[in-house]
């Protein structure tokens, strides 16, 4: 396959990017893609790994009056939420590549972090090691998030988003999976 | 504070480097880096550099009492006490990052003598834990890791959240905030076409696998390298399982291929080997570039037996040596791009016996 850009050498780098289920893709031969790399132009492309991540283009389309409804909205509260503990924004949180101010951030902004780890992390809750002497709270935890998946999956049903439903149905499965094998403790590798 | 020399750093063999590494042949290395941060602290890029300094100030304190670095003998490195050719060397010997460099203030780096275990403190998070080990070792790393860990949090009290984890400054390390890799050595799979469609295959897994050198396209010295993506929702045994079967099935199938390009084409693969041992055995200019891409051909000939005279080990050393910092710190002065080429092809001809 040639190039999409100079026609004219052979294509290897294929750059695809999938957003809302609509794939779009380009060829580039090795030079064309160093050079698009180096102009920055592969951006054109709408590649923002932090919005892409944290839906936050959206976020900003959400701040400004007008504009349509986008069909991910954060809530009004979280983006304009100030941190107490650091005054990070979600402004900032955008500018500095999806980084966070402080651990209190985690809070202040828990619908856009929980939406991005959704995103990116195999799961919703945290399986491994504890802070050494910090006791075993680890089953607890993955009991409470237990308790929200079947809440969400409820929920789910209910709005017929079957698709959603099927991922949270699988989590919660394996959670199960992960509390009946006593893990939770990092030695969890039983299946 | 009185930092270290960077001089120090030569009087041992860097931490990647052993004749006996256990599958060090295709897998050249192991690391495994956590990221920890204390609670009640900014995350340090959203510090203060007096806030920054203070929190450098209490690890230096702990410094003598934690064993997995060394204790008393550890290298503690001050980057703003430091040039850029000897930041340079800390990142071409893995033991700070672009990150780390790009903020020397209020930060710290303390290295246990062998660069087994290293610190960095306030990186992206303020606490970043790494071990390193030569060939495939992924489970020892953690271990490792993890048995300083908890040296570490019995001195600070992190910032932990029941159902998050370890709070990290990016979400993307949140929960175990583990990073592991595998660095493979892959030129079979390279030569071969079959690259593209292995690093597709793996990246379904959730496994991330990079070009060890330059961004994205290009990859030089057909290094790459293998770590996880995901930080929650496994416990770092899982992910370090996980990790460790997708490189199993890499290196399975580059030694396959090897097998196979020795069937059906030994005449080109023994010339592929013998014009790299040639290049680097006879050059008197030798660009990072193509010296990578030879050391990468007679890192195939040391695997296959090719060479009496010459190890893994001698090729690592190599590697690191003919970097452009190190270079520069052997020659005692900066060099620009042109005397680089001549000392790094001097260096080759000298240590290629």
């Amino acid at each position: 396959m040639l190039c999409d850009n100079c026609k004219h050498n052979e294509a290897t780098v294929l750059i695809k990017e999938i957003r809302n289920g609509k794939s779009t893709s380009i060829n580039l031969c090795a030079e064309c893609a160093r050079l698009k790399e180096q102009q920055g132009e592969l951006g054109a492309l709408g590649f923002n790994l932090a919005e892409v991540l944290f839906d936050l283009g959206k976020l900003t389309k959400a701040l400004k009056p007008g504009t349509r409804k986008p069909d991910f909205e954060i809530p009004r509260e979280v983006a304009e939420a100030v941190c107490p503990k650091c005054g990070w924004t979600a402004e900032k949180f955008r500018q500095h590549a999806g980084q966070l101010g402080c651990p209190e951030c985690y809070r202040t902004f828990a619908p856009l972090v929980e939406g991005a780890v959704a995103r990116i992390q195999r799961g919703l809750v945290h399986l491994g090691k504890r802070p050494s002497g910090g006791g075993a709270g680890g089953a607890v935890a993955m009991r409470l998030e237990l308790e929200r998946l079947q809440r969400e999956l409820k929920e789910l049903i209910k709005r017929e988003e079957y698709e959603a439903a099927a991922v949270t149905r699988d989590r919660i499965a394996a959670l199960k999976r992960e509390l009946d094998a006593g893990g939770a403790d990092g030695e969890g590798e039983t299946r | 504070m009185m930092g270290a020399k960077i001089e120090e750093l030569f009087r041992n063999p860097a931490g990647i480097l052993s004749s006996e590494a256990p599958g060090g042949d295709i897998a050249v290395s192991s690391r495994v880096r956590l990221a920890r941060n204390p609670e009640g602290r900014l995350f340090p890029r959203r510090a203060s550099d007096d806030e920054r300094r203070e929190f450098v100030g209490e690890v230096t304190a702990a410094l003598p009492e934690l064993k997995h670095l060394g204790g008393a003998s550890a290298l503690v490195f001050d980057p703003e006490q430091l040039d850029s050719i000897d930041r340079e060397v800390l990142l071409e010997r893995y033991l700070a990052s672009r990150e780390f460099n790009a903020r020397p203030e209020g930060a710290l780096l303390a290295v246990r003598p062998d660069e087994r275990v290293s610190l960095m403190v306030n990186e992206d998070d303020a606490l970043r834990i790494q071990c390193l080990r030569p060939g495939l070792q992924l489970d020892e790393a953690w271990e490792e890791a993890s048995a300083f860990d908890d040296e570490l949090g019995s001195v600070f009290k992190y910032a932990f959240d029941e159902r998050l984890g370890f709070l990290t400054a990016d979400p993307t390390n949140v929960g175990t905030g583990m990073r592991a890799s595998v660095m493979l050595h892959l030129p079979g799979l390279v030569l071969t076409g079959q690259i593209a469609s292995a690093v597709a295959a793996v990246n379904k897994l959730n496994i991330a696998v990079r070009g060890l050198y330059g961004e994205g396209s290009e990859n030089l010295g057909n290094m790459y390298q293998v770590s996880n993506q995901s930080t929650l929702g496994e416990s770092e045994k899982q992910i370090i399982a996980r990790l460790g079967a997708v490189v199993s099935q890499l290196v399975e199938r580059e030694e396959n291929t090897r097998k196979l390009l020795m069937e059906r084409d030994q005449h080109s693969m023994l010339d592929v080997i013998g014009r790299s041992y040639g290049v680097l055995k006879h050059s008197h200019r030798l660009s990072s570039e193509e010296a990578l891409k030879c050391l990468s051909g007679v890192r195939l000939g040391v695997d296959m037996r090719l060479f009496k005279s010459l190890d893994v080990e001698r090729i690592n050393t190599i590697f690191m040596a003919i970097s452009p910092a190190h270079l520069q710190k052997r020659a005692g002065k900066e060099l620009d791009q042109s005397e680089r080429d001549v000392c790094r092809a001097a260096f080759c001809r000298e240590h290629l016996n």
